[in-house]
């Protein structure tokens, strides 16, 4: 019942905060909305490993990222606030309806235990995303709208047919739902084939929302457009939920004879997405573009750790988990750089740390973090990955990675450096900075502070959920 | 009767390859939808009347009508009448169409299953081929979304292969216009010019 009343106070809100037309009760029904959201997940801790609504389920891996976007969902309304204040109240409004949309959306989508009711909230995160990166109105916002739905459509059209290739796997038999438990009983009389190519479809149509290598290239034109608090959304725990859906596949076909071929096939694409991080942070010339680089290297370092197995499971879902913290302090920050400096291009930026020294601050820290220097919690998940490769002989992908690696590295700290201590090269001419109060900066502080203290301490109920995440999978 | 139906839909495809004028895409795209109405009638035996009623008017009111008409209306505003290809001559695409048509007849055969038809599996693999090289190959927003509208042919097809057993699976992959009404609105509501060669706007 907790996951009906959610979803229906969820459609409501949305659904009045468009016909109220009033700011502050807007402001109240979004922080509403966050407060219940805390509470559905305080409520699916206590309740793990219950089904509801028959196409439910409060299991580890949905419960972690649940976990997570409830815990972003403070600060993304917060500066959602900040960023939509100077917005008409149609704008505003929509944004803020659009915004519970999609963490609906991508609540039911942690949570769904079979393939079609994943994909059919996958599909509508699309349109939720499309109504908020459309915000600024503008050409460029049109551009970047229409590619995100044309390029997730075709992405979630391919993932719908792996979903059927799996139809076709059943046969006769009685599927209504696809659920995993009931996939997981036929898996391995299935032609091998089959499973293949219901694996690479499912791979391509999700990476569109994961931002991996062959479909990365959406979120990124994405990114450059939404506003900040967006982009940390899109960033973060929307590509947990394209992460969730390959894993949910991967997890299934594990037991059957095709687990070579999906690890060889991940790792694949994890270099091929690192390969490409590092060349266009490179020459990264636009600030939110270069953070969205980072993710794809992140989502890429991601999918190398499910390719290797072993601790590579335990390092992806911590990657995940902190990257997500670590990106979205990084794009909150962003929407404050752009009050301060009134641009996101590099040659306009500089001598941030003069202007607004507590968000350069939280630049340089959230550099460390994303780049996994100790003492950053991401350093722990990349050694754990580069220990993975260095035990399954994998040398090869070992050194290529940590050459891209080192590519990113120099590419990103190059850049953020700049930022905070050079002069621009270029001079802007869009006016005088705002001036901000260092207190909206505090989430971001407290995210990163999360993130940093985990490379010392992993609270056990963490490391029990994450270990319980991947217990059907072979060790 | 279906087999006919279908091999009558690779056919559409392969017209696709060679025409060069947006009209015919057009009027092909409203045949595929004629064509999957009488597919999903002549092979959902097995299902209730309503649903079969429901996905059957779906197919021809929104695929074979309502989407030709609005595209139409997009290329009559827009005075765009050819499709432009990049830099690809309509006999290599035609050779590159032919090549798609083998690798998915090889692919269906090796993927022989008691309860899907050969010829149905092959055909909408080749669809699904045809609509990636389509969005591949071309310059224009508009050939783009063609190139999606039979993409989104080739999942109705898969899905209609298994439609007697899970009925199910149709009805959810009919969710998948709600996009193309999306990426449509986008021509009319958002005034996206359907001429506008590349998006290419978002760089570095």
């Amino acid at each position: 019942m907790a996951l009906l009343l959610f979803f229906i106070l969820s459609a409501l809100m949305s659904i009045s905060i468009v016909l109220l037309k009033n700011k502050t009760i807007t402001r109240f029904i979004s922080l509403g909305y966050a407060l219940m959201h805390i509470w559905f997940t305080v409520y699916c801790w206590t309740h793990l490993n219950k089904t509801e609504l028959n196409y439910f389920t409060y299991n580890s891996m949905g419960v972690l990222l649940l976990s997570v976007l409830s815990l972003l969902a403070i600060p993304t309304l917060y500066h959602g606030f900040i960023y939509t204040s100077a917005a008409t109240v149609k704008r505003y409004n929509i944004y803020h309806a659009a915004l519970i949309a999609l963490m609906t959306f991508m609540s039911g989508a942690y949570l769904a235990n079979g393939m079609t009711v994943l994909w059919i909230f996958v599909e509508a995160t699309t349109l939720a995303v499309a109504a908020l990166i459309y915000h600024d109105r503008t050409e460029m916002a049109l551009e970047a709208t229409w590619k995100y739905v044309f390029i997730c459509s075709t992405g979630i059209a391919l993932a719908y047919l792996g979903i059927l290739f799996l139809g076709f796997i059943y046969g006769r038999k009685d599927a209504s739902n696809l659920s995993f438990t009931s996939l997981s009983d036929i898996i391995n009389q299935a032609n091998p084939l089959y499973l293949k190519l219901a694996f690479v479809f499912v791979l391509i149509g999700f990476s569109t929302k994961m931002g991996l290598f062959p479909m990365h290239t959406v979120t990124i034109d994405a990114h450059s457009v939404a506003p900040p608090p967006i982009s940390a959304l899109i960033s973060t725990t929307l590509m947990n939920v394209g992460f969730l859906a390959i894993f949910r596949v991967y997890t299934l076909f594990a037991s059957s004879s095709i687990l070579p071929f999906m690890n060889n096939v991940l790792i694949l694409s994890g270099i091929l997405s690192l390969l490409i991080a590092a060349g266009t942070m490179l020459k990264a010339k636009h600030l939110k573009r270069m953070l969205a680089y980072s993710s794809l290297e992140n989502m890429g370092l991601v999918s190398i750790a499910l390719g290797i197995g072993g601790t590579g499971y335990y390092a992806a879902l911590l990657l995940i988990i902190l990257h997500s913290f670590a990106k979205s302090s990084l794009f909150y920050q962003m929407g404050q750089l752009s009050r301060i400096l009134h641009t996101f291009k590099l040659d306009n930026c500089g001598q941030y740390m003069r202007l607004y020294p507590a968000g350069a601050l939280v630049l340089l820290t959230g550099m460390i973090c994303i780049l996994a220097i100790p003492p950053s919690g991401l350093f722990i998940s990349e050694f754990m990955i580069f220990k993975g490769l260095v035990f399954n002989n994998k040398w090869f992908i070992l050194i290529t990675a940590i050459v891209l690696l080192c590519f990113v590295i120099y590419g990103m700290s190059t850049r953020i450096l700049h930022i905070v201590f050079s002069n621009p090269l270029e001079e802007s001419g869009m006016g005088l900075p705002d001036k901000i109060n260092p207190v909206e900066t505090t989430s971001q502080f407290v995210l990163l502070g999360i993130v940093i203290s985990m490379c010392f301490y992993q609270p056990p109920f963490l490391v029990d959920l994450i270990n319980q995440s991947f217990i059907l999978l072979p060790k | 009767m279906v087999n006919y139906l279908v091999v009558l839909f690779a056919i559409t495809l392969i017209y696709f390859a060679s025409a060069e004028r947006l009209i015919n895409y057009i009027r092909l795209i409203g045949l595929q939808g004629i064509l999957l109405c009488g597919i999903a009638i002549f092979e959902l035996k097995e299902i209730n009347t309503a649903n079969l009623i429901f996905i059957a008017s779906e197919s021809l009111i929104f695929k074979a009508i309502l989407i030709p008409y609005l595209l139409t209306r997009i290329i009559k505003r827009s005075g765009v009448t050819k499709v432009h290809r990049l830099a690809i001559p309509a006999f290599y695409t035609i050779i590159f169409s032919i090549i798609a048509l083998l690798i998915s007849v090889g692919l269906a055969y090796s993927l022989i299953n008691s309860f899907v038809n050969t010829i149905y599996m092959a055909i909408a693999l080749y669809t699904l081929f045809t609509g990636l090289l389509l969005i591949v190959t071309h310059k224009l927003i508009i050939s783009h979304l063609i190139g999606f509208l039979i993409v989104e042919n080739a999942v109705f097809l898969f899905s209609l292969s298994i439609g007697n057993e899970m009925p199910m699976l149709i009805n959810i992959g009919i969710l998948l216009d709600i996009f193309v009404g999306v990426l449509i609105l986008g021509f009319f509501g958002l005034r996206l010019k359907p001429h506008t060669n590349e998006l290419t706007m978002l760089k570095d």
